[in-house]
């Protein structure tokens, strides 16, 4: 996918020297938490082995403070790690995150869906300009074409209601929003043509489930799709089990995802998961005006009963 | 391998005649787990239920489908049947094959195939099946009664007799409702007051009753059985037990000029007020919005002037908690005011008829209490504008109800009665003076009720005219009626003294926001909703609720004193056990699997959805999880849908036994 912004290669460069502030921060931030015993492990990033590159880690250790980084090399959502299925971390005690704005969205859904609550964990929130997109070798700059598809559209730079904001955020080029412009192709299509193009796309499905494994909701002690009596999705990768899975996915998140994209970014096969998000993230705007993760919400459109609802569907 | 019974009904003909019963228990015989099939022209009969236990203890069989009719219709009975042959009665189904098959098709081969397939997954069904047993929860013989109205009197007093104690919660200051309004009732036209005054002295008197006047229902929690009420007490600034209800404070009080409520605003009252004099407690309340001392801290005279010290200005609002185990709701009704539209309402008022700006175009209950004895002109029917004695009345009927243009459709029931006497009333104190009815019908079924209107007419010499009124107007000091008398084919105009709606009965204000703290449904106009409307008039849906009066509808008193009454049996038959058996048909979660996310508990209309702690043998918090409470547990299965991981399950209706049914087909 985004083979469009391959072709032009662009030389607009982002500005990601905030980066290096927002390191500095998150690691005296880190040092202060343990050594003053406010949290008992921080969830963050450290460098990988290949340079350039990053992966979560989990520090206990105020000396370890220093391996912290970030980068736009930081790409995963770490709020995963607070769920209730990640028990061992979750075994450490109180614990510290550092998030970036739509991981933060995430964080917001996950205390409206009793996972944790907010006292239970200090968020670092770093300013973000944007990460790289899938496939980008570590150590690139930040331009048009390896900046990650959701960032070109961001609308949270900055993580509002963080306990600390870390890194400071540069001017920002303009970038076209190349998933808008995929969506709006697909709007434009007939069902019989959209349902070709989902065929289509899920037909490379390999059923690896990178995509739940990744995704901060995906959080059951046993999914519904592994179920075996009685089995609600093949569970082999074929086109039934294959459309199956992908349908419940996009159901089962509507109204909780907040477009991280995760999915997306794991997706071996280069499926355009975070299409199906969105789809019914604005659809859920449309009919209810609300957009997850905005704020920790008690009760969802989708698990709450108003009068003024649309009814327009009962016919 | 299971062994299973299938029987199958005739039904008379209403099964045998599209659908061939036969060759489904034909067809029956080769399914898997299936031991004995039969048909018989009326299952549900004496020799047809013995049929199915002979079968069961001959044959051994483990579960039951009977195909038949709707379960709604028989599933009691033969569950029933099942369990005086030995086996629990959760083991056996119905298939419908009457509404779901053969009353809806016509071609009998496709009706029998499609028949068969019913018997086929209800057979999966039972093979799945597993005994469950019945949960028992406590009940608490007390009952809560909202609304202090007849309806609500009369439930309380024969809940009260029987022996259980009753909270009754009344809105306003005084019990009595619209009846203690009333000068003379239909079609006896005896004093109202006279008939309505002693139940409500009864009500105070009576040991088993506690009585919170001035008071509203502030929330409902638990269910049937086990409801805890919280119930807002209003500041009555007055201290019930100390006063003695000597009076002296109203006559004190220099704040003389408000309207009075009561007297439809005819007449007035001070700040510090008991509604009617036959009020009930004997209590006055002071009304903050008019009293100068809540005004401007100037006054004080009534707390000087009360002998006991009863007069507290520092009373705040106050929360009582009751626990009860039955409610009947009586709230009662509202008269339409057609002065203006009301906003955001598809009802679309009756600015036309001038109510609200011409004094002398008035309501029915308005001129209930002109001609009331108690009322504010003594029992004297005068105009409102000026005091004279009104020569030509007229009298307008169905304004509001039965104008589906205007947004009512429904009758109101009560008012081609009340209009016939008030006819009458205003001919027996104005013997020269002429009374006019526009009127669509006359509706008049019930005990009694024709001859009382046919007396209006021949006796009492009202006119009654056939037609509508398109408007009236104010014309020097008479009130002109435009209308027309169809009877004859033509437009007519009276040049009216007094002019008297008959406006159209809605519920109480607030009737949607009391039902929401419920949890009972209601109609469109905000009337609740009864359970059944031929079979449970008087329950709601919502186990443990019942209702009285014209908050269901409208109604007149002795309908309402019935269905008041038939509440109260409904309660006390509640009440007659210690024990409440309810169905085992309830959600279990898997707590292995749940991951408390409380999906479940936001969805559950019951509030049955609960957080259970899981703790280790040294007491260490492990997790949350979901729990449902089976007796709150109502079985919608809402849960079992909403969850994402499927750790939640209906019994009776769990996934498996769903899929094994679709599987089958």
């Amino acid at each position: 996918m985004n083979k469009s912004s391959e072709k032009t290669k662009s030389t607009v460069t982002i500005d990601t020297s905030g980066y290096e502030v927002a390191t500095q921060e998150i690691r005296s931030e880190a040092k202060r938490l343990l050594t003053e015993k406010i949290v008992d492990a921080v969830v963050g990033y450290q460098g990988g082995r290949r340079g350039g590159s990053a992966v979560p880690v989990v520090i206990t250790d105020p000396d370890q403070a220093e391996k912290l980084v970030f980068s736009a090399a930081c790409v995963n959502n770490l709020s995963i790690y607070l769920t209730k299925a990640k028990k061992e971390i979750r075994a450490k005690g109180k614990l510290a995150v550092v998030a970036k704005g739509c991981d933060l969205r995430a964080l917001a859904g996950l205390m409206g869906e009793s996972q944790f609550k907010r006292e239970e964990v200090v968020i670092i929130g770093v300013t973000c300009a944007g990460v790289h997109r899938a496939g980008t070798q570590p150590g690139q700059p930040l331009t048009d074409s390896t900046i990650a598809k959701k960032c070109r559209e961001c609308s949270v730079h900055i993580p509002e209601g963080s306990d600390l904001i870390v890194g400071k955020l540069p001017p920002l080029p303009n970038l076209s929003p190349t998933e808008k412009e995929l969506m709006e192709k697909l709007d434009a299509m007939t069902p019989a043509l959209r349902w070709e193009f989902w065929k289509e796309q899920f037909t490379r499905c390999i059923r690896c489930l990178a995509c739940r494994q990744v995704c901060p909701f995906c959080y059951c002690e046993q999914c519904l799709c592994d179920r075996g009596r009685p089995q609600a999705v093949d569970t082999s990768p074929r086109p039934s089990g294959n459309m199956g899975w992908h349908i419940v996915r996009a159901m089962h998140l509507a109204g909780r995802c907040a477009g991280c994209a995760e999915c997306e970014r794991v997706c071996p096969m280069d499926i355009p998961l975070n299409l199906l998000n969105r789809k019914m993230a604005e659809e859920l705007k449309e009919l209810y005006h609300y957009e997850a993760g905005l704020k920790p919400v008690e009760k969802g459109p989708l698990t709450s009963y108003d009068e003024k609802d649309d009814q327009s569907f009962i016919k | 391998m299971s062994r299973i019974g299938v029987f199958i009904c005739h039904c008379g003909e209403n099964i045998s005649r599209t659908v061939d019963v036969e060759q489904v228990a034909q067809a029956a015989r080769q399914m898997v787990g299936v031991a004995y099939a039969c048909d018989y022209k009326y299952m549900c009969s004496d020799p047809g239920q013995t049929l199915l236990k002979k079968a069961v203890a001959e044959q051994r069989l483990e579960g039951i489908v009977v195909a038949a009719c709707s379960p709604r219709m028989h599933e009691k009975t033969f569950r029933n049947a099942a369990q005086g042959a030995g086996l629990n009665p959760f083991l056996c189904e119905m298939a419908n094959i009457r509404e779901h098959c053969s009353w809806v098709h016509d071609d009998r081969a496709e009706a029998t195939a499609k028949a068969t397939d019913i018997v086929r997954m209800l057979v999966e069904r039972v093979r799945k099946n597993k005994k469950l047993i019945p949960i028992t929860v406590p009940v608490t013989k007390r009952a809560l009664v909202i609304g202090g109205g007849i309806a609500g009197i009369q439930a309380a007093l024969d809940i009260a007799d029987c022996g259980h104690q009753v909270v009754l919660v009344e809105r306003e200051p005084s019990i009595g409702g619209h009846m203690a309004m009333l000068s003379e009732t239909f079609p006896t036209l005896d004093c109202s007051q006279c008939i309505m005054t002693p139940r409500m002295v009864d009500v105070v008197n009576h040991p088993n009753i506690i009585l919170h006047t001035y008071s509203e229902i502030e929330s409902v929690d638990g269910y049937i059985g086990n409801f805890s009420i919280t119930i807002k007490k209003k500041a009555r600034s007055v201290d019930m037990a100390k006063c003695t209800g000597c009076g002296v404070c109203m006559e004190k009080c220099p704040q003389k000029k408000i309207p009075n409520e009561f007297d439809k605003n005819l007449g007035f009252r001070p700040a510090i007020y008991v509604p009617f004099p036959q009020a009930v407690p004997n209590t006055p309340v002071i009304d903050r919005e008019h009293c100068t001392k809540f005004i401007n801290g100037k006054c004080g005279v009534c707390q000087k002037v009360c002998g006991p010290g009863a007069v507290d200005y520092e009373q705040q609002d106050q929360l009582v908690v009751e626990q009860v185990g039955a409610i009947v709701v009586a709230t009662g009704f509202k008269l339409y005011d057609i002065g203006e539209k009301p906003k955001g309402s598809a009802i679309k008022g009756y600015g036309e008829f001038g109510h609200g700006k011409i004094p002398d175009v008035i309501d029915g209950l308005t001129f209930e209490r002109l001609a009331s004895a108690s009322g504010p002109t003594g029992g004297k029917i005068v105009r409102p504008s000026d005091g004279k004695e009104p020569k030509q009345v007229v009298f307008v009927q169905c304004v509001g109800s039965r104008a589906r243009e205007k947004g009512i459709s429904y009758c109101s029931k009560v008012c081609c009665m009340y209009t016939a006497k008030h006819t009458m009333l205003y001919k027996h104190k104005v013997h020269d003076g002429q009374a006019y009815v526009f009127f669509m019908d006359a509706r008049t079924p019930g005990k009694s009720y024709d001859e009382f209107w046919r007396r209006a007419i021949e006796e009492e010499e009202a006119v009654y005219i056939r037609g509508m009124v398109s408007r009236v107007y104010q014309k020097g000091e008479k009130v002109v009626v435009m209308g027309s008398d169809i009877a004859v084919g033509v437009q007519v105009e009276i040049e009216a003294d007094l002019v008297v709606l008959a406006t159209a009965i809605q519920p109480r204000d607030g009737a949607d926001t009391l039902a929401q703290k419920l949890g009972i449904s209601y109609d469109k106009y905000h009337f609740y909703s009864e359970a059944h409307a031929k079979l449970r008039p008087v329950e709601c849906a919502t186990a443990g609720i019942y209702l009285a009066g014209a908050c269901q509808g409208p109604k007149d008193i002795p309908e309402t004193v019935a269905q008041a009454s038939a509440a109260a049996a409904k309660v006390m038959t509640l009440f007659s056990k210690d024990k409440l058996e309810r169905e085992p048909i309830v959600a279990r979660v898997n707590e292995k699997y749940c991951v408390g996310c409380f999906a479940c508990k936001k969805v559950c209309a019951y509030g049955a959805v609960e957080e259970k702690e899981i703790r280790d043998r040294q007491g260490n918090l492990i997790r949350v999880v979901a729990y449902v409470n089976p007796g709150v547990c109502s079985g919608c299965g809402t849960c079992q849908a909403t969850c994402p991981s499927k750790s939640v399950e209906l019994d009776g209706y769990t996934d498996e036994q769903v899929m094994a049914m679709l599987e089958t087909l």
